[in-house]
C-alpha cells in the first residue's frame, strides 16, 4: 500500500442501500495524488457526458489526500468533486475544520457516494469496525446545518447540508464545523441524493516513509510560519478581513456589483475594525492550523459564532454597498446556517439589486440599505417567493430578466472579491479557471495586487504567465489536500519587512515581472524538494516530489478538468469576464476594462493549447492526460 | 485643487480620522509631507506607521507612475497600501 493513504474506496449506492470498500488506485494516487485530483479522474471515467447534475447519476465524491490525517499545519481539508448544477462542468469545493482528519483516521481516502435515496436519509461511517449506517433523516430535514451537527453529537465529524441544499439551491455548500465547501453548488448535489449528513469516526493512524523527518521538519515550519508576517501575524490578528482596506485603497474591493472598486465605508467592515470592536475570540476551527484565520462574533439571538471572511465581508458587504459589519455578521451567520457559499450569495443578490434599481425585477432589497436582506436570504434557501430565482444565481437569472452584461460570473460562477480591472493577473484567472470565477484556484492576486511584491497589476507583462504557474500549484495543494492560504508564506518575511518605496524592493519586482517564460521554467525544475509542502509529501509518501513535479501533476489535473469541461459543452467560448469587466473603466485614465482579448492567446500559449483554447494531444500526452 | 488623503487604519487610530483634505499638494511626497505635520501638530508620528507601507493614487502605486514626483491633480485620492494576504 502506498505509504500516506488509508488505501481504500467507500462506495456507497444510496438507492439500494448497500456499499462497498475497494482499493485505492494507486495509478491514479501517483498520478493525481488525491483530493481534488483523484475526485476528478473518477468523475470523469465514470459518468457519461451531458448527465444532469443533480440527478442520480452524479456522484458526489470526498476526496482526501497524502497530508491528511497527519499534523502538518493546515493540512486538513477535504474535497469535494461532482458535476456542478450551477456551470455544468467539472464542480468541486474544499472544506476546513475536523472531516478530513477524521475521514483519512475512519480508514478511507475517497468516498463516493452515487444514486439517490428514497427518502432523507444519513449516513454513519464507523472506521473502527468499518460498519455503515443508513439512518432515516426525516427529523433533521429542513434544520440549519449548525442545529444538525449539534443534534449529531462531538463523537463523530460530520458533513451536512442546510435547507439551501434540501432544496437544490445553486450555490449551497456542504458544512463541517463551521467551515463550508462552498463553491460549485456541491450541496445543492448532495440535496438532490436526499443526504443530510456523513458522519465519522475512527483511530487509524496514517503510515509514513519517513515519520522522524516530518516531525522534526513540520516543527521548523510551525516556526516559520509563526514568524511569518502574513501568517503568523496579520492572519492571526485581522483574520482574512485584513485585506479588506487594502483591496479598498488598491481600488479592486467590489463595491455597487462591481460597479466600482472602492467603498468610502470600507474600513468599518474591515478586519482591523472588527477586531477593535466586534472581535469575541480568534479561532482556528480548522484542526492542527497555528495560523487561526477565523474569528469569532456575537450574533443577536445566536451568541458567539463564526465571523465573516473576506469574501464575505467584500461580497455581501461593499457589494451591496452595506457598512454595518453587524449586519454582515448576521448575514454571513445566517447563509453558513442555511448551507450557502456567501460568494454566489452575494453577487447574486447585488445583481438582483441593480436589477431592481432599472426596473428589470421586483425586488424588496437596493443598495446601501440592509432592510430585506435577511428575509430573502431565508427566501432563497427555502425558495420561496423571488428567492427561487435568486436561488438558481447570476447566470439564470441574467437569461430569464436580462442584464448579461452585469452579472458576474463566470461559466456561471459567481466571481470573488477582486476586481480583475485592478488586477489583470486575476482576471485572465477567473476566465480560465475551470470551475468559474474563483480567487482560491490560483490566487494569482498576491502575487501581482495584494501581496508584498509591488508588480504592476495593469500592464501585459507575466500576467499570462503567474495564473498557469497559480493554477497548477493550486489544483495540486488541493489535492494534497492542503489549504491555499499555505501558498501565502513562500515570499519571506524579508521581503514583507522591506520599505516597498526602496531601491532594493522597487528592483525585486521590476526583475519579478520582467521574468517572462523565466517565471513559469523556474517551476518546471524536477529537482530537490524545497518547499514544505514537497517535504511533506516526499516524507509521507517516499516519493521525491519538488516544483517541477507539483507543476507537472497540477498541469495534469487542471488539463483533466479542461477536457472534462470540454466533454460537458462548456468550450473557450465560456473564458471570458462579465462585460462590466471587459468594457467599463474604474480608474482615471483607464479608457476600457480587462485586456482579456490580449492576454488569452499568451494563456493558451503557455498551457499548450491550440489557439481555439482545447489542450493539443502533444500537451495530452506530455502530461499523461488520458481521455 | 482638493486631494483627498486616505489614512491607513493604524493611522486613522493614532490621528482621530479616516481621511485627511488637503486644498493643494504638488505631488505625492508634497501631500505626504503634509501629512506628516498634520500627525505632529497631534503629537503624532507617521513615520512608524507607514514604514512599510505602499502609496497609491486612485488605487495605483505611485511605483508604477513617477514615484513620489508623481503630480497631483483635483480630486485625486491617496491612499496608504498595507500588503496583505487572505482569500
Amino acid at each position: 500500500m502506498m505509504k500516506g493513504y488509508a488505501g481504500r474506496v467507500l462506495e456507497i449506492d444510496l438507492g439500494a442501500r448497500t456499499h462497498r470498500y475497494v482499493p485505492l488506485d494507486e495509478e491514479i494516487a501517483s498520478l493525481y495524488i488525491g483530493g481534488k485530483g483523484y475526485g476528478t479522474r473518477l468523475l470523469y471515467d465514470r459518468t457519461e457526458p451531458g448527465i444532469d447534475p443533480l440527478g442520480p447519476d452524479n456522484p458526489l465524491i470526498f476526496a482526501t489526500g497524502p497530508l491528511n490525517g497527519s499534523v502538518a499545519p493546515q493540512s486538513n481539508r477535504f474535497a469535494v468533486v461532482c458535476k456542478s448544477p450551477l456551470t455544468g462542468g467539472i464542480g468541486n469545493a474544499t472544506c476546513g475544520g475536523s472531516f478530513a482528519y477524521a475521514m483519512k483516521r475512519s480508514g478511507v481516502d475517497v468516498i463516493v457516494v452515487s444514486g439517490r435515496a428514497a427518502s432523507p436519509t444519513r449516513i454513519e461511517i464507523d472506521g473502527k469496525t468499518d460498519e455503515i449506517t443508513f439512518l432515516d433523516a426525516q427529523d433533521l430535514w429542513g434544520k440549519g446545518t449548525y442545529e444538525t451537527q449539534q443534534i449529531l453529537g462531538k463523537k463523530m465529524k460530520h458533513a451536512v447540508v442546510g435547507p439551501a441544499g434540501e432544496n437544490r439551491v445553486l450555490y449551497a455548500g456542504i458544512v463541517s464545523d463551521e467551515r463550508i465547501a462552498g463553491r460549485s453548488g456541491v450541496g445543492a448535489v448532495m440535496g438532490s441524493k436526499n443526504l443530510k449528513a456523513i458522519s465519522l469516526e475512527g483511530n487509524r493512524k496514517l503510515e509514513m516513509d519517513d515519520p522522524d523527518a516530518f516531525k522534526a521538519y513540520t516543527k521548523t515550519v510551525r516556526t516559520l510560519f509563526a514568524e511569518h508576517p502574513h501568517l503568523g501575524s496579520s492572519m492571526k490578528r485581522f483574520g482574512t478581513g485584513g485585506i479588506v482596506n487594502t483591496t479598498n485603497a488598491r481600488n479592486i474591493l467590489p463595491t455597487r456589483n462591481f460597479k466600482y472598486g472602492h467603498f468610502d465605508q470600507a474600513m468599518d467592515i474591515s478586519g482591523e475594525y472588527m477586531e477593535d470592536h466586534e472581535l469575541k475570540g480568534v479561532k482556528s476551527s480548522c484542526i492542527h492550523c497555528p495560523v487561526t484565520c477565523g474569528r469569532q462574533v456575537e450574533v443577536e439571538g445566536k451568541g458567539v459564532v463564526k465571523g465573516p471572511e473576506y469574501e464575505t465581508l467584500a461580497l455581501m458587504g461593499s457589494n451591496l454597498e452595506i457598512g454595518d459589519l453587524k449586519k454582515v455578521d448576521e448575514w454571513n451567520y445566517l447563509a453558513d446556517d442555511l448551507g450557502m457559499d456567501t460568494i454566489s450569495l452575494g453577487a447574486t443578490l447585488s445583481f438582483a439589486m441593480e436589477l431592481g434599481e432599472r426596473g428589470m425585477l421586483e425586488v424588496d432589497v437596493s443598495f446601501g440599505d440592509p432592510a430585506g436582506v435577511s428575509e430573502l436570504i431565508r427566501d432563497i434557501a427555502h425558495r420561496h417567493g423571488v428567492g427561487d430565482e435568486l436561488a438558481n444565481g447570476t447566470k439564470r437569472m441574467s437569461e430569464k430578466f436580462g442584464g448579461t452584461e452585469f452579472a458576474m460570473h463566470v461559466k456561471g460562477l459567481e466571481m470573488s472579491a477582486y476586481d480583475p480591472r485592478g488586477s489583470y493577473a486575476q482576471g485572465v484567472e477567473y476566465a480560465t479557471t475551470n470551475r468559474g470565477g474563483c480567487h482560491v484556484q490560483g490566487a494569482s492576486m498576491y502575487l501581482e495586487s495584494v501581496g508584498p511584491l509591488t508588480i504592476n497589476p495593469q500592464n501585459l507583462k507575466l500576467k499570462a504567465d503567474i495564473p498557469v504557474v497559480q493554477q497548477n500549484l493550486a489544483c495540486a495543494i488541493n489535492s494534497m489536500v492542503l489549504c491555499i492560504f499555505t501558498s501565502y508564506g513562500m515570499i519571506p518575511a524579508m521581503i514583507h519587512n522591506m520599505d516597498p518605496s526602496s531601491f532594493t524592493h522597487r528592483m525585486l519586482s521590476k526583475a519579478v515581472e520582467n521574468l517572462g517564460p523565466l517565471f513559469r521554467l523556474s517551476q518546471s525544475i524536477k529537482g530537490k524538494p524545497m518547499l514544505w509542502w514537497e517535504k511533506w509529501m516526499t516524507q509521507i509518501t517516499g516519493t521525491p516530489m519538488s516544483a517541477g513535479h507539483i507543476q507537472e501533476i497540477g498541469g495534469r489535473i487542471f488539463n483533466l478538468e479542461r477536457m472534462y469541461n470540454l466533454r460537458e459543452g462548456l468550450g473557450p467560448e465560456h473564458d471570458t469576464l462579465p462585460d462590466r469587466m471587459l468594457y467599463e473603466p474604474t480608474f482615471p485614465g483607464m479608457t476600457s476594462g480587462h485586456p482579456l482579448d490580449q492576454l488569452l492567446p499568451r494563456y493558451y500559449r503557455n498551457r499548450g493549447w491550440d489557439a481555439g483554447g482545447v489542450p493539443t494531444p502533444k500537451t495530452l500526452e506530455k502530461l499523461q492526460v488520458q481521455v | 485643487m482638493s486631494v483627498t488623503v486616505e489614512l491607513s487604519y493604524d493611522m486613522s487610530k493614532a490621528y482621530g480620522e479616516r481621511r485627511i483634505e488637503l486644498p493643494q499638494a504638488e505631488n505625492v511626497k508634497a501631500a505626504v509631507a503634509q501629512v506628516e505635520a498634520a500627525f505632529r501638530e497631534r503629537g503624532q508620528e507617521l513615520a512608524p506607521l507607514s514604514r512599510v507601507t505602499a502609496v497609491a493614487i486612485n488605487g495605483v502605486l505611485v511605483q508604477h507612475r513617477r514615484g513620489m514626483r508623481t503630480p497631483l491633480r483635483d480630486g485625486d485620492t491617496v491612499a496608504f497600501v498595507k500588503a496583505a494576504s487572505g482569500g
